[in-house]
C-alpha cells in the first residue's frame, strides 16, 4: 500500500516536473558596449527579469535604466538624464517568439533567431536577433546579442559628442532560466 | 617699467583661470559616486506600504520613488548572491517584494552585520529605487 501512494506521488511529481513551461530569472545579466577609439563606454545591470516559455516559444525580457553601471559616475548620469531620460521612460522591454525550430528535450546549445518588439525611451521597434539556448534539466542557458543605432529610438546625442559614441551600440544578454513556480 | 608689472600681473591672472579650469573639468568628468550610506532618507517607510503603493498605481509610485534615497523595512524572505558578488535580500516576497542588492563593495564594509541577516529576520536597508519590474528593486543598499 505504501508502495502504491509512493508510485503515485512519483509519478506526480515526474507529471508536474514534465508540465512545467515557464522559466524565469530575475538575475540576468545585460550590458552594453558603444565604446569607439576615443572613448571606452560600457555598462551593465545584473537585474533584468527575463521569462521563457518553452511551450509557446516565447521570451520576454525588461530591465530598469537606472540600474545599468558604468565607469564613471558622469556617464551614468548622463545616460539616465540625456539620453535615455529614465525619469520618464524607466524600463526598456523586449518581447518576442523564437521562430526557429528548436527542440527543448535535446540538452545541446542550438542558435536560434528570435523575432520580437524592443522597447526602449519610448520607442517601439521590431528587431531579429541571434541566440544561443542550452536547454537543461531543469534550467535553461541563454545568450544573445543585438546591436541598436540609439537615433532610431528618438535618442538624440549631440554633435559635439556623437564622434565619442559607437553608431551602432552592441547589446549582450546572459540568462540562466530556472523553473517558474506559480 | 610699469607696462612690464601689468604684464606680469595679466599673465599670473591667465594661469591662475587655467588653473582653475581645468580643475573643475577634473573634478566633474570624475564626479564621485552617491554614497548613499552617507545621504539621510527621502522617505522612510514599511516595505509593505511600499509594496502596497507600487501595486496600486506604478506609475505615479515610480515618479514619487525613483532615484531617491529611501529606508525600507522588512522581513527578510531570500538571499541570494549575484555574479559580481553583490547580495539581493528580497523582503516580504520572494517574487514581487521589495529587492533591496547590496554591492560587492558595501558586502565587504558591512560584513558582520550582513551574516546577521537571515532568512526571517525583520531588517532595515537604506538605498535608491530604481522602479518596478516584478519586484521593487532598490540598489546601492546599506543596512542600517
Amino acid at each position: 500500500m505504501n508502495k502504491l501512494i509512493l508510485c503515485f506521488a512519483l509519478s506526480l511529481f515526474f507529471f508536474n516536473a514534465g508540465a512545467q513551461s515557464r522559466f524565469f530569472t530575475k538575475d540576468a545579466k545585460i550590458n552594453f558596449n558603444s565604446s569607439t577609439s576615443l572613448e571606452d563606454i560600457v555598462a551593465e545591470s545584473n537585474q533584468a527579469t527575463t521569462f521563457i516559455d518553452i511551450d509557446k516559444n516565447e521570451v520576454a525580457f525588461s530591465v530598469l535604466t537606472t540600474s545599468f553601471k558604468f565607469r564613471r559616475a558622469l556617464m551614468e548620469e548622463h545616460f539616465n538624464e540625456n539620453y535615455m531620460e529614465s525619469a520618464k521612460f524607466p524600463k526598456a522591454k523586449f518581447t518576442g517568439k523564437i521562430i526557429s525550430p528548436i527542440d527543448w528535450k535535446n540538452e545541446k546549445l542550438v542558435v536560434v533567431d528570435v523575432k520580437g518588439q524592443l522597447t526602449m525611451h519610448g520607442v517601439t521597434k521590431e528587431v531579429t536577433l541571434k541566440a544561443l539556448i542550452t536547454p537543461g534539466k531543469g534550467k535553461v542557458v541563454a545568450a544573445a546579442e543585438l546591436k541598436v543605432t540609439p537615433e532610431d529610438f528618438a535618442i538624440a546625442i549631440p554633435s559635439a559628442v556623437r564622434d565619442k559614441i559607437a553608431k551602432d551600440v552592441t547589446i549582450k544578454i546572459d540568462a540562466v532560466y530556472a523553473p517558474y513556480q506559480q | 617699467m610699469i607696462k612690464r608689472k601689468t604684464l606680469r600681473i595679466l599673465l599670473w591672472i591667465i594661469l591662475a583661470g587655467i588653473v582653475v579650469a581645468t580643475s573643475a573639468v577634473y573634478y566633474v568628468f570624475n564626479k564621485p559616486r552617491r554614497n548613499i550610506s552617507k545621504e539621510s532618507a527621502v522617505y522612510t517607510m514599511e516595505a509593505k506600504q511600499l509594496i502596497s503603493e507600487f501595486k496600486k498605481d506604478e506609475d505615479s509610485a515610480t515618479k514619487k520613488y525613483l532615484d531617491k534615497t529611501i529606508t525600507v523595512k522588512g522581513e527578510i524572505k531570500s538571499i541570494r548572491t549575484l555574479d559580481n558578488q553583490s547580495k539581493v535580500f528580497s523582503l516580504e516576497d520572494e517574487m514581487e517584494g521589495v529587492s533591496c542588492t547590496v554591492d560587492s563593495a558595501d558586502v565587504v564594509k558591512n560584513y558582520s552585520k550582513l551574516t546577521q541577516f537571515t532568512k526571517g529576520s525583520n531588517v532595515t536597508f537604506k538605498g535608491r529605487c530604481s522602479g518596478m519590474l516584478m519586484d521593487i528593486q532598490i540598489i546601492n543598499c546599506v543596512p542600517e
